[in-house]
């Protein structure tokens, strides 16, 4: 259940795709085998000007996420607030609060990869695209038997080192804030729409071989 | 005058003289009082002979003045003059008013007389009494009582009688109805039984198991006619019923599934070969109608229909290592290396062209009667789930499905768990699990009875239990030495389940 999901920078001089090849094909040489693919996905919306009031405060902004690992849920978070796991007519909902929740244009983004399974590891290495542009390499290590969080943090960080060499994360901030506390899917949902908004924030990455 | 005096005032008595004049010098002379005659006189011409008879209600004033009157139009017409004369003075003669009514009374009498006279004779005139009630002959109360006591008796029996003849009547009735029955009574014993509606003019019925759950596409309807090839002038037969139900062709005659389990292999030229049968129609319950017996056989056959399908689609869907043949109208899968279990639809139908075939001959080892009954009750059982409140949604705008795969949403279950909620064996793979635990419960069964004939020391005795379920079985296996049971014993017992391996759980003490 403990899962940590970080992003891998781009190999210098290399496009995503061929990052996320070396990267797969050092997985598969460690012994996993491939399962499959996965896709996890993110809107944007924010709170709709006419329920700000006249303070002219910024409207909040709501991300409902999606993810393949979790086929009938959708997920529905506030960037510090709690995140909602509903059922997936959810989608349907916010078409009918279209007078609250306004979609900011094109932010759709979504990571797309394969899956892979290595004993009791589930790895999932995606790209991030944004519209028609890859952004980044998206990376996450599930560890099964383990549902509290503290506890399986230093496995899964060897476990990345041994593939991820030297761009190992630090301790994701869902980590640190609670303690034995169970882990669930909205804790994950939580990291990636912080990778998510890292990777906005980033300027796009530079082509390799333009010139 | 003056000098008032106290004026003596004097009361006289009546009978004083009237006074007739007063003289100037106040002496009275005074009226001669009425003689005995004269007063008699005055009294009679009081009397107003009108008024006693009371019918010439003209002449009811009863006043002297209409006596006269009358005395004077009686009178002839010479006479007007002393009428007139007569009536100013109306105390000519007192007795004249007198004299004026007896002489009426005198004509009336005579008038009387004359037709009194004549009504005696009858000859030109009669009397005839006024019809009146008759009056109750007072001489004979009994005889009346007894009269009037039949009477009422008559009319009280012969409401009785009415109400026995009626209801004799509809005993009748009721018995020839046994014979001849009418149509709507037919048509309510009928819709006791299966579900009607009607439509425009026509009556459809319903007997597929759609209401119970079932998903089979087949539509079940059958409709109700009425049998008009009654031929009034022949005899009515004793089966005679005025209502026909027309079941859909397909599903006429009637089937059943079969299961058996052979050991060798066929050859491929023989799979598939229609199981035609002549069987004997099922015996139906006395006083049961004939169209239910045609329609029970015309539901089984759906049912039998649903269950083939459901086994062909899986045995087509599911994959396994050996996969399974469907041919035509039969399934055969290898649950065992060498042992081959073959599901087939028997259905004969009345036609005809059937009946030509020679009967095959059924081994009743053939059957594995228990298989069947199984597959009756397993499809029975996913109907019942379609139906049941897991799949029901609550709140009713809840989508269908079961009721954890509504939670599966929100409490963000993944794949695996997904896969555990949904119903994972089907029809075929349950039967063949059935149909394994079959042949491995009979080959371990001759095992242990080879081996306790073969070996003589130590013995062994093996006790079957009756309760098995059907994946299921339990022995129990007492192995003991001859005159030392009761010291020492070692006994195992096992349990069996449908894999290729019975597993055993020893007991030793």
């Amino acid at each position: 259940m403990g899962t940590i999901v970080s992003q891998m920078p781009v190999a210098e001089g290399k496009s995503v795709q061929q990052t996320v090849e070396l990267l797969t094909r050092k997985l598969e040489m460690l012994g996993a085998e491939k399962q499959g693919t996965f896709c996890v996905d993110c809107e944007t919306y924010h709170t709709a000007a006419s329920t700000l009031g006249s303070q002219g405060q910024t409207g909040k902004l709501m991300y409902v996420m999606h993810n393949s690992e979790y086929p009938l849920s959708c997920f529905a978070l506030f960037e510090n607030g709690p995140c909602l796991i509903a059922d997936t007519n959810f989608d349907v909902l916010m078409v009918k609060l279209k007078g609250f929740f306004q979609s900011a244009k094109a932010s759709k983004i979504e990571t797309r990869g394969t899956r892979y399974q290595y004993c009791d590891f589930l790895v999932k290495v995606g790209t991030v695209t944004m519209g028609p542009s890859a952004r980044g390499i998206s990376v996450e290590v599930e560890y099964g038997p383990c549902v509290v969080a503290s506890d399986c943090w230093s496995l899964l960080l060897e476990f990345l080192q041994s593939f991820l060499g030297s761009h190992t994360p630090g301790a994701p901030a869902v980590f640190g804030n609670r303690h034995d506390v169970v882990y669930g899917p909205a804790d994950t949902m939580v990291q990636y729409m912080e990778l998510f908004n890292k990777i906005r924030k980033q300027q796009q990455v530079p082509v390799a071989g333009i010139r | 005058m003056s000098g008032v005096r106290a004026v003596r005032i004097s009361i006289e008595s009546a009978c004083e003289k009237q006074v007739q004049e007063v003289g100037l010098d106040g002496t009275e002379t005074y009226l001669q009082p009425l003689s005995m005659s004269q007063n008699l006189a005055r009294l009679a011409q009081r009397i107003d002979f009108s008024q006693g008879s009371g019918s010439e209600e003209e002449e009811a004033a009863g006043a002297e003045g209409d006596a006269q009157d009358w005395a004077g139009a009686g009178s002839s017409a010479d006479q007007d003059d002393e009428e007139g004369l007569v009536k100013f003075q109306p105390s000519l003669w007192p007795w004249d008013s007198v004299r004026n009514n007896l002489r009426s009374a005198l004509t009336e009498m005579c008038v009387l007389y004359d037709v009194l006279s004549i009504v005696r004779d009858k000859k030109f005139m009669t009397l005839d009494p006024v019809s009146q009630d008759a009056l109750p002959p007072k001489q004979n109360p009994q005889t009346l009582q007894l009269m009037s006591k039949k009477k009422s008796l008559a009319g009280a029996a012969q409401i009785l009688l009415k109400g026995a003849e009626r209801l004799t009547k509809s005993v009748t009735e009721n018995q020839e109805n046994k014979l001849q029955r009418d149509f709507n009574s037919e048509l309510l014993r009928l819709r006791q039984h299966w579900k009607l509606r009607k439509v425009g003019d026509k009556i459809l019925g319903d007997l597929s198991y759609r209401s119970a759950g079932s998903l089979f596409p087949h539509h079940g309807t059958f409709e109700v006619i009425k049998n008009t090839d009654l031929d009034l002038d022949k005899k009515i037969p004793e089966d005679y019923c005025p209502l026909d139900v027309q079941i859909p062709s397909d599903l006429e005659g009637s089937a059943y599934i079969k299961v058996s389990i052979q050991k060798q292999s066929p050859d491929i030229g023989d799979l598939g070969t229609v199981n035609l049968f002549k069987r004997p129609l099922p015996k139906s319950k006395p006083g049961s109608p004939h169209w239910q017996t045609k329609l029970e056989a015309a539901q089984n056959v759906l049912l039998c229909k649903e269950i083939f399908a459901q086994l062909s689609r899986e045995a087509v869907q599911i994959k396994s290592q050996i996969p399974h043949i469907v041919v035509k109208n039969q399934i055969i899968s290898q649950p065992f290396p060498n042992l081959q279990l073959s599901i087939s639809l028997c259905h004969s139908s009345n036609d005809k062209k059937s009946q030509k075939f020679a009967p095959e001959k059924q081994s009743p080892e053939d059957h594995l009667y228990v298989l069947e009954h199984n597959l009756h009750l397993l499809i029975r059982e996913f109907h019942k789930q379609t139906l049941s409140s897991i799949m029901m949604p609550h709140p009713a705008s809840a989508p269908f499905g079961h009721k954890r795969m509504r939670l599966s949403g929100p409490q963000a279950f993944d794949k695996n768990e997904i896969n555990s909620l949904q119903s994972s064996e089907g029809l075929l793979e349950k039967i063949i699990k059935q149909a394994k635990h079959i042949f491995l419960r009979s080959r371990t069964a001759a095992t242990i009875d080879s081996l306790a004939s073969r070996i003589e020391d130590p013995q062994i005795q093996a006790h079957w239990s009756n309760i098995n379920d059907v994946y299921e079985s339990s022995v129990k296996v007492l192995i003991t030495s001859q005159g030392y049971e009761q010291i020492c014993k070692c006994h195992s017992t096992r349990y069996m389940q449908f894999s290729s391996l019975p597993r055993l759980w020893a007991g030793r003490y």
